[in-house]
Parts: C-alpha cells; structure tokens; sequence
C-alpha cells in the first residue's frame, strides 16, 4: 500500500514568465514512492522549471504541489526548508561552490543541518558518501580541478550526505561522454538502491531514460503529452513521440 | 522610452526592496560568523596593500601640487595641516571608495554572478541555506566595517606620503610634522568624514551583491554583473559624498 | 579549516591596527582640544565675542592652554564664554589677569588671549570669573581706517585744487612756473643781486679794515664819541633854527612866501597819482593781448 500512494503530486501546475510567456499550463504529474520517474522533453518545453516548483526555486503562478502530502504554497520558509532537507537536487553542472574544496562542499550542508555532528563525524560522512560516488581521492580538491563528469558525482554526493528521500536530476548526463553518461546512469540506479529514494530525471538523453525509467512523462509546450513506461512508448504510433527514440 | 523609465525605476524599487531584505535578514539571530570573518579578510586585508599604495601616492601628490601656491603667499608652515585636512576629510574616504569599488564590489558582483549562473545560489536554496544570509549579509557587512578602516589606513598613509613630499624640497621632522598635523585637525573633521566611510562601504558591498545577486542566467551577465556593480557603486558614493558635505554643512 | 588559522591572524592585525591608529588619532586631536587630561573651568564675561566660537583656541603667554567650552548669552548686552584651561596652567593665572579676544594672523581663527596679571594677587580658582579686555573688532578698524581714508582725500582734493590754480592762475607762483620773461628778468635780477652783494662784500671789507672817514665811523671809538658831541650840539642848533623859522612864519612879512610854497607841493603830488593810474592801465591791457595770442602759439 505505502508502495502505491503518491509521494510528490503536481495538480494544474500553471507558470509563465511575462506575457506571452507561458511555460507551464497546467501540468499534472504525480509520483509514487520508490519509482524513477523521468521527464522527456525538447528544450524549452518546462521541465527544468517543472522540478523548481517542487522546491519552489520557482515560484508557481496557479496549481498545487504536493510533496509527502503537504501542499508547498502553504509554508512558510521554515517549514519549507524542513521539506527541503528531505529532497535532493542534482543541477545541470554540479553547482559546486567554487571557493571551498570538495570535502568543503560536503561539509557544507552537514554544517548548517547537523549540528550535532562532531567533526570525526562530519569526516566520516563526508568519506563514506565520496566513497560511494566512487570519488574518494578528490577529496581535497578545489572544484576546478574536477573534470564534468567528476564534478556531477560530487555534486550528488553534496546532496546524498543529508540523505534525502527524494532525489531530482536536472539533465545529468548533458555534456557528458557515452561513456560517463552511462556510468552517471549506473550511479543513479545504485543510488536508488542504496539509499532508497524516489526520484524524477530529466533528460533529453534516451540511453540515460532507457536506463533509469520505471515510468517516462513526455512535456510538450508546457503540458504532459503523454505517458507510460519506455517499452510502451517506444511502441507508440504518435510520429512526434517516435521522434525521441530515433 | 518611457519603457526604459519605468525599468529604471523598476530596478531602483528591486534595489531598495534589497536593501529591506538585508536588514531584514541581518537582524535574524544565526550569524554566518564564520563566512563573514572570511569576507572582512577578504574585502579587508586583501585590499590594504592597494589602499595603501593609492594613498601614499594621494598624500605626495597633493603635498607637492598644493606647495607652490602656499609658497607664494610663505604659508609653507601650512602644508601638512592643509593636506592632512583634505585627506582626511575627502581625498582618502573618496579615493579609497573608488578603488574598492573597482576591487570589491566589481569582485562581489562577478562572484555572486556566476554562483547565479551556474546554479550555486539555487543549490544552497534547496538544501535549507539561506543564500541571502550566507552571501549577501555576510559581504555587505564585511564591507561596511572593513571600507572605514581602509581609509583610516589611507589617511595615516597619505599623511606619511605628504610628509615624504614635504621633505623634497624642505626639511622638517616627523614630529613637527605630526604637531602641525594634528595642531589643524579637529573633531568636525574626522567624525563626518568616518561616518560617511561607513557609508560607502554599505553601497559598495550592497551594490556588488545586489548585482550578483539578480544576474539573470546566462554567461555574459555575470560581466555585466561585475561592470554594473563598479559603474553604480562609483555613482553611490559621489552621490554620498556629496549628500554628506551637505549634511555636514547644516550641522557643523 | 587548516586555511582559517592562515588569514585569521592577518586579518586580526589588520582590524586591531586600523582600530589602533584611529585611536590613536582621535587621541591626539582630543589632546589638542583638551577632552582628556585634569582641566578647570574660567569664565568671563564680554559685550561682544567678535565671532569666538566653541573649540577656539585659549593663549596665555603664547602657548595653547585651553580651549572655549561655552558661549551662552547673559543679556542683551553681555555675553559668558566657560573655558577649559589646563591644571598645569592654573598657578600662573593671577585673579587680576585680563581676557581678551585676539585674531590668529589676518584670516585666522578667534583666539582668547589670557594676559598675565601681577604675581602679587592669588592664583585663580576653578570657575572663577576674569574680566575681559574689549576686544578690537574689525568693525572698529574698519571705521577709524575709513576716518584717515576720507582725510586723506580730502587733502587730495585741496592739493588738486591748488596745483589747478599754480598751473592755470595768474599769480607770482604761477608765472615763475609758467612765464620764460619773468624767469629770464628774475635770472638777471638775481645776477645782479649777486654782483651787488659781492660788490658789498669787498666794500665791508675795506670798510672793516680802511682808515677812511666811514671806517673810522664804524671802528673807532673816539671818532664815534666826538661825533655824538658833535650831534648833540647840532640837535641843539637846529632846535634854535626851528624856533626862528617859527617865528619867521608867524610874522607877516614873510607869509606870502610859506603859502606859495605849499600849493606847489601839493600840485606836484596830484600829478605824480595821475601819471601812477595811467601807467597801470597800460600793464592790463598789454596783458590781455598777450593772452589773446598764447593759443595762436600753441596751434604753431
């Protein structure tokens, strides 16, 4: 039962940025816990600010949002940013704070929200969640040094050391080789095993979705156009959703 | 036109909305102690060499441009006292401003800008960090702080730089130096212009960030970011020093 | 966190020496205006402060002692300033010393000057009340500058008047300046001024030292006693002769005589008037031609 009830639910979402602007009108997407739901989409089609909304980076203009049953619109910082702390967020290039070390990055987060850590704690998290991007010797480097498909694992690893319960990828393959795209995708279905988590990836990279999917969401000018697993739509006779698998 | 009006107004509103929020934010207990401490090294330590070079050049100059005219009229008893007044009282806040709008509101607004860019601002959102409160207080309080004591620095620079000039074509000792310095100095002089340095430190830090801060995405804001911030900051302060001369004369 | 301890310490140095050197400054200027250190307070009361404003500057024999604290107005007509002196100027102050109001250079700040009193009276106190000495305003200057600046033109415009009268007028001034023929007759009259007192010289001379009649008249004694005798005896001579020509008149024989010889006396003086009137009527009009033709000149 627990399996099957939504844990991220997007009813009516409606955005537009000035006039003529609409990017989003009025997407319903919802989410069941321990799936890997990933959106497809041309760009500029709104996924990006689709994940935003769900932690209100970006502000929605109508529509509600409901993560682990509470609606967003209704909180206030605070209480945000206690929902917050249970969802991660992978951006496009890792985001990685320029001026601090990787082990720096890490601690970050760890600094503000688990206070209580002792500083052997803090190393050992920091050393375990490397150790399972499989990053452990960047452990002093400066994020500059790091190449990009580097920079993504640590960028993970930054959101995995406050052990979220919901993880979301915007474009974690985008730049990357064949070969570190796959192995990005294998992380992220290792992840999922490990840690348990749900999550959403958006992609326009097929071998990414093919890989990672349990279930695939195609946006289209700012609406869900159609649904189901990989399989399915690979079948699909709609030529602009067989676009995508060419 | 008139669109271009309303945009300028409607950046000035954003700015001062910026400014509400960081008074807003700074007043909310948890101090970003450590972050803050780093930003006054950086905004702080990192700009006195700069400052210092600036001022003494500032001091030597103005002694050795102001001497043949106090030398016409045989005031050349003058000189340390007239160059000291104006440096304390314009030359080292105005100068020093400026050079720390071009070095660290340019750094801020460049810095800022490309953590907007490349997501680091929304990344320290989303895990619970107030990005606001780490970054931005953070920087314009440093600023607001480290600015005054830049030119408490320029001034005792500049002063020594007009006692080397003084010392190219005449003689004097540095004490007598120091008595016709401070013989002229009074408390009208180095109050108003202290004040007015805090001043231009809060711009220079609030400008900066508030640059970087609302760079929209995309590579090339974050030099347009760094560029703005070094033309409005330079802007703010002859606004301010200017504000402030008024102010002084009403009240002194 | 390795790299904190780094920047820690210099930026600890950093704040400590800025925070220090301000210190230091405001020290220093404090000391200049006397807000630190054991001070006492001096009033004194003026008419006017001349524009004495608080922070000036208090002298006494010269040397910085103290500064104005307050200046608050009594009266319409008296107006207190408090100073702030330094103790270790106190013993030297006398209760009969006198404030007065001074200028620093020509645009320098007001100075109160404290003028030393006689080391016979006591020492003041705190708070104790000085007279004051008026102090020269500048208004005071002005007015008696103004005073010999009018005089002066006055005296300007007489001589303006005067040297318009030398050059234009008609008097001795004037044609000594202006006329060649009187300058050239007054050349001549002086040649002969000095011919004749040279002349004079060489007679005084051998006056002084011949033996002629006249120098004997002047140098010897005896000559001079026997020609007083002789004097004498002709006063009395002629006081005989004047009584007999008294008599003469008196008798009738000779009357007609005495009579005639008055009329032509007095006929003689009015044609000698006569001739005097014609002889300067003469003189004006040759003048006046004279005058007619110096423009002709000047056009030659």
């Amino acid at each position: 039962m627990e399996n099957k009830s939504p844990i991220i639910e997007i009813k009516g979402l409606y955005k537009s940025f000035g006039k003529d602007k609409d990017v989003l009108k009025g997407v319903n997407i919802h989410v069941k816990k321990g799936e890997n739901l990933v959106i497809l989409g041309k760009s500029g089609s709104g996924k990006s600010i689709t994940i935003k909304c769900l932690v209100r980076l970006v502000e929605a203009d109508r529509g509600e949002i409901k993560v682990f049953g509470t609606d967003l619109s209704k909180l206030d910082n605070d209480e945000l940013n206690v929902i917050r702390l249970r969802i991660g967020f992978l951006f496009q290039n890792g985001a990685l704070y320029d001026s601090m070390t990787v082990r720096e990055n890490l601690g970050f987060p760890l600094q503000r929200h688990r206070a209580e850590f002792t500083e052997s704690q803090v190393n050992l998290a920091i050393e375990e969640t490397l150790e399972s991007v499989g990053l452990s010797e960047a452990i002093d480097k400066m994020p500059s040094e790091l190449s990009g498909g580097m920079r993504k694992r640590v960028g993970l690893a930054r959101t995995l050391i406050l052990k979220p319960e919901i993880l979301l990828y915007d474009e974690p393959t985008t730049g990357l080789d064949t070969i570190t795209s796959r192995e990005i995708s294998e992380l992220i279905i290792s992840i999922q095993k490990k840690y348990k988590t749900t999550s959403i990836i958006i992609t326009h990279d097929m071998a990414c979705a093919k890989f990672t999917s349990n279930r695939i969401v195609i946006l289209r000018d700012g609406l869900v156009y159609t649904e189901g697993t990989y399989e399915t739509l690979e079948k699909s006779e709609d030529e602009w959703v067989r676009s995508f698998f060419i | 036109m008139v669109i271009e009006i309303k945009n300028t107004f409607d950046g000035i509103g954003e700015f001062v909305l910026f400014i509400f929020r960081f008074f807003k934010e700074l007043f909310k207990p948890p101090l970003e102690l450590r972050e803050f401490v780093k930003q006054c090294y950086v905004i702080g330590y990192k700009s006195l060499p700069l400052v210092a070079i600036t001022g003494f050049i500032m001091g030597l100059v103005l002694t050795l441009q102001s001497r043949p005219t106090l030398a016409e009229f045989g005031a050349e008893s003058w000189l340390p006292g007239m160059v000291a007044l104006s440096l304390i009282r314009e030359i080292a806040p105005v100068i020093t401003a400026l050079i720390c709008a071009g070095k660290v509101s340019s750094g801020i607004g460049a810095e800022l800008g490309s953590m907007k860019v490349t997501e680091q601002i929304d990344a320290m959102e989303v895990s619970a960090i107030n990005p606001f409160k780490y970054l931005v207080v953070t920087r314009i309080l440093a600023s607001t702080l480290m600015i005054p004591l830049l030119v408490v620095f320029a001034d005792g620079i500049g002063i020594l730089g007009g006692f080397v000039g003084y010392n190219i074509h005449s003689e004097l000792n540095i004490v007598r130096y120091n008595s016709l310095v401070f013989e002229t100095l009074g408390f009208v002089d180095i109050f108003p212009a202290t004040i007015k340095t805090f001043f231009f430190g809060f711009f220079i830090g609030t400008i900066g960030c508030f640059m970087g801060f609302t760079a929209s995405n995309g590579t090339e804001s974050v030099g347009k970011a760094a560029n703005s911030a070094v033309v409005y900051a330079s802007l703010a302060i002859f606004i301010i020093d200017m504000l402030a001369v008024q102010l002084t004369d009403l009240i002194f | 966190m390795k790299k904190d301890v780094g920047f820690r310490w210099k930026l600890g140095m950093f704040v400590t020496a800025g925070i220090l050197f301000f210190a230091v400054t405001i020290y220093f200027v404090g000391k200049q205006k006397n807000l630190f250190g054991s001070t006492f307070h001096l009033k004194s009361h003026f008419k006017t402060v001349s524009g004495l404003k608080i922070g000036n500057n208090v002298r006494f024999s010269g040397i910085n002692i103290g500064t104005v604290d307050a200046i608050e107005m009594i009266s319409d007509t008296s107006v207190m300033v408090d100073l702030i002196i330094e103790k270790s100027a106190q013993p030297f102050i006398k209760t009969d010393a006198k404030v007065g109001i001074s200028s620093d250079g020509l645009m320098g700040e007001k100075v109160l000057v404290i003028s030393p009193g006689t080391f016979t009276f006591k020492s003041v106190k705190d708070n104790d009340i000085l007279t004051s000495k008026n102090a020269i305003e500048m208004e005071d200057l002005m007015l008696s500058m103004k005073k010999s600046i009018d005089n002066v033109a006055l005296i300007s415009d007489n001589l303006a008047q005067f040297s318009y009268k030398v050059n234009n007028g008609d008097g001795a001034l004037s044609k000594m300046i202006s006329d060649e023929q009187f300058s050239s007759t007054l050349q001549s009259t002086l040649v002969n001024l000095q011919n004749s007192s040279n002349e004079f010289a060489k007679f005084t001379e051998s006056m002084n030292s011949g033996k002629g009649a006249l120098s004997k008249l002047v140098t010897d004694e005896k000559f001079g006693k026997t020609l007083d005798s002789t004097m004498m005896n002709l006063k009395t001579g002629t006081k005989g002769l004047n009584e007999t020509i008294d008599a003469a008149q008196n008798s009738i024989l000779l009357k007609g005589y005495f009579k005639k010889k008055e009329k032509a006396a007095k006929q003689i003086e009015i044609k000698k008037a006569n001739a005097l009137k014609k002889k300067n009527t003469t003189i004006i009009k040759s003048d006046s031609t004279k005058r007619l033709l110096t423009p002709k000149d000047s056009i030659q």
